[in-house]
């Protein structure tokens, strides 16, 4: 993560390198190279502390291009970097920005701003958690609910694993920093449960329509010659693709964590699974999900949510998730799981037109709601009412032991 | 320089409109000798890259489309079994020893060539495209990546083929699937974008020689209005190229009246879903025909 201070700090110096590599290369030879190492190995760093997937070995391709293609056309230095340092199309995007501040100098100053501002709505985020917790504190009336303010005491005294505890409170008490990374732990472990199932019924396919050749010859050898035990070929069965659609607005925001670090986990472990999350416009966060250093996927995620934690409007985020993702991303054997609470303030008619469209792609829709694990719910808010008729399941998932009980439905249902 | 703007004039001479940028990265791929993975939305011409790169450097194109269970036998090689099965039979009163029919068996006649292994021992070497790799599963993806760092591909029975010349290997995806880093890290990557107005007109004067000016701008125009819209499939160049192919026959000179209607009948060529059809009334392709 690169800091204000540090960024400041290194600035000037290449700053200073590529004045040098401009006004003095073109007399004195020996120089050269040194500047260029520290000119393109420098511009390779900088792009990975702007987010960039950059490996060591590309700044030695880049000095190789820079030499290629002549290092003072601009443009063609431009593309030729863009080509070989880019690797998907959202850094394709940034590219020209990062190039300009990087060989113009007095551009520089404002990509270092947009830096550090991350830097700083990191914490920010951090401290909002807690807070939040407590002053929203909707009312829980589960035992959980007043034991879970210490983890460790609450297992002590049930004498039962420190998993199972984990497993059985509510999320709200678990966005202490300190428990963060145990639940990522649960987490895997349940990704990965999910996925030993699916691979365990792929193997028990026995029949097929193919015929196995080789198998087929290496069979009959026992019999003389005469193919009469037939081996079958079967394409291999695909997983199912999942899609998580997961509401942040204020309503939901004691569980809006729990369900992104499930998604993270989820999207680190299966490549298959396709994450959004909405309030009243809908973002696109698998990408943000999937990035390896879990705070700067924070940091995105933050980047990405604006308006995050304010109202919902459902059905307007859903219109937006058909008429943008659903053609490219929905078909036969997906499951989209929709995380939300009900409480729309938007049209039911939009919602009940929307969802009537997944419901059409996809096969199967699943509706997690955190309030139906309470005792005596009933799905009774305006969107929950509109929602139903076009639901495979609403399942309550306000803690993992509700989900745990959830997925194998959602699993049977794919396979 | 000038070696980029040759090429974007080599490629131009083949029907193929690129800006300098992609020129650039094309020509890099040669000179580097490493993929290259074209991402974009449905229908900016991704696949015409690469059919138009074989043109230029005079060699074949090998296509390799994926799809969702591609396995690696039917796209890198598999053995003729029922040829096989016949010569076994065919050398059952054979004099030779058993190691020698084998080694005929197993020789290159009964071997099927799939566009992968066909790509490394094509000489000279022919562009390689390998179509929507998004497609296909990670663990093809895994195996492709192994194949395009060293261009070999071992057979069992025959032993290690290494590539005569390296193939020109042009990826495409549509992003349906996250690629895996690593993949992406090996290949030089071009984003490419709906194309802007100067670039889809010269690409239709270039196409469409017979459509006049003046009816080349307007569709142009009119096609680049259509994808600002809320549409569920936006039209992409082919589709461009189709309507005005199908503007010229239906007569249509200019966006005036009588062109409205015969627009309305050839909206077909431009919109390929019902949703789509049924928003584009007539009165809203009026107002945007008035503007081109």
């Amino acid at each position: 993560m690169l800091t204000p201070a540090s960024a400041a700090d290194v600035a000037p110096s290449i700053v200073a390198n590529s004045v040098v590599a401009n006004s003095v290369v073109a007399n004195s030879v020996v120089d050269l190279p040194a500047v260029l190492a520290a000119r393109y190995i420098g511009f390779v760093g900088f792009l990975r502390e702007n987010g960039l997937h950059v490996t060591t070995a590309d700044g030695a391709d880049s000095m190789d291009i820079a030499e290629r293609m002549g290092q003072f056309n601009a443009p063609l230095l431009r593309w030729s970097l863009r080509a070989l340092l880019c690797s998907r199309a959202e850094e394709w995007r940034r590219f020209d920005e990062l190039f300009d501040a990087y060989f113009s100098p007095p551009n520089r100053q404002k990509v270092v701003e947009t830096n550090a501002g991350g830097a700083g709505q990191l914490d920010l985020e951090q401290g909002d958690g807690a807070p939040g917790d407590r002053s929203e504190g909707a009312p829980l009336a589960t035992a959980t609910g007043e034991e879970g303010e210490d983890g460790d005491g609450t297992t002590a005294q049930h004498g039962a694993s420190r998993d199972a505890s984990l497993a059985q409170a509510d999320f709200r008490h678990l966005n202490e920093p300190a428990q963060l990374q145990e639940m990522d732990a649960l987490m895997r472990r349940f990704a990965q449960r999910l996925r030993q199932i699916q691979i365990r019924r792929d193997r028990q396919a026995r029949t097929g329509q193919r015929i196995d050749m080789a198998r087929t010859i290496r069979h009959s050898i026992a019999r003389g010659g005469v193919p009469l035990d037939l081996a079958w070929r079967q394409k291999r069965r695909v997983r199912p693709r999942i899609v998580l659609l997961l509401d942040v607005s204020r309503s939901m925001s004691l569980y809006s964590f729990f369900y992104l670090r499930l998604a993270r986990a989820l999207s680190v472990l299966l490549s298959d699974v396709h994450c959004f999350i909405y309030h009243t416009r809908l973002v696109g966060v698998a990408e943000a999900l999937r990035d390896p250093d879990p705070w700067r996927s924070q940091e995105r995620l933050q980047l990405l949510s604006g308006g995050w934690a304010g109202g919902t409007r459902i059905g307007d985020c859903l219109t937006e998730f058909n008429q943008r993702y659903a053609g490219a991303l929905l078909h036969s054997r997906c499951a989209v799981i929709i995380v939300s609470d009900g409480y729309d303030t938007g049209e039911p008619g939009r919602l009940v037109n929307a969802l009537s469209r997944i419901r059409r792609r996809a096969r199967r829709v699943v509706w997690l709601n955190p309030l139906a694990s309470r005792p005596g719910f009933t799905p009774s808010s305006v969107g929950m009412q509109a929602a139903m008729p076009y639901l495979d399941l609403l399942a309550p998932g306000s803690d993992l032991a509700s989900l745990e009980r959830v997925f194998p439905q959602i699993l049977q249902a794919l396979q | 320089m000038n070696d980029v703007l040759s090429l974007q004039q080599r490629l131009q001479e083949q029907g193929y409109i690129a800006e300098p940028s992609l020129a650039t990265t094309l020509l890099l791929m040669t000179e580097m000798g490493r993929p290259l993975l074209l991402e974009g939305e449905a229908g900016v011409g991704k696949t015409e890259i690469a059919k138009v790169m074989a043109q230029v450097h005079a060699t074949r194109l090998i296509r390799l489309q994926c799809y969702e269970g591609l396995d690696v036998h039917s796209a890198l090689y598999e053995w003729n079994y029922q040829r096989q099965l016949l010569a076994i039979k065919l050398l059952d009163n054979d004099e030779r020893s058993v190691a020698e029919k084998e080694q005929d068996i197993f020789s290159e006649r009964y071997l099927l060539k799939r566009p992968l292994l066909e790509a490394i021992t094509t000489s000279p070497a022919p562009v390689l495209l390998i179509d929507e790799i998004d497609r296909a599963d990670e663990a093809f993806e895994a195996y492709l990546m192994e194949l395009l760092s060293d261009f070999q591909i071992s057979i069992p029975e025959l032993g290690t083929i290494r590539a005569v010349e390296r193939p020109i290997v042009i990826l495409t995806s549509n992003g349906t699937r996250e690629l895996s880093d690593a993949l992406r890290r090996r290949c030089l990557y071009q984003y490419v974008d709906y194309p802007s107005f100067d670039k889809e007109l010269l690409i239709v004067e270039t196409r469409v020689p017979d459509a006049p000016a003046k009816l080349a701008r307007q569709v142009v125009e009119f096609v680049q209005s259509l994808r600002q819209m809320d549409l569920q499939k936006k039209p992409g160049i082919a589709e461009t190229l189709d309507w005005a192919a199908a503007l010229l026959r239906l007569g249509v000179s200019s966006f005036d009246d009588d062109g409205i209607a015969r627009i309305m009948d050839s909206l077909s060529a431009l919109v390929k879903t019902r949703e789509d059809r049924a928003s584009l009334t007539r009165v809203v392709v009026a107002k945007i025909a008035a503007a081109c």
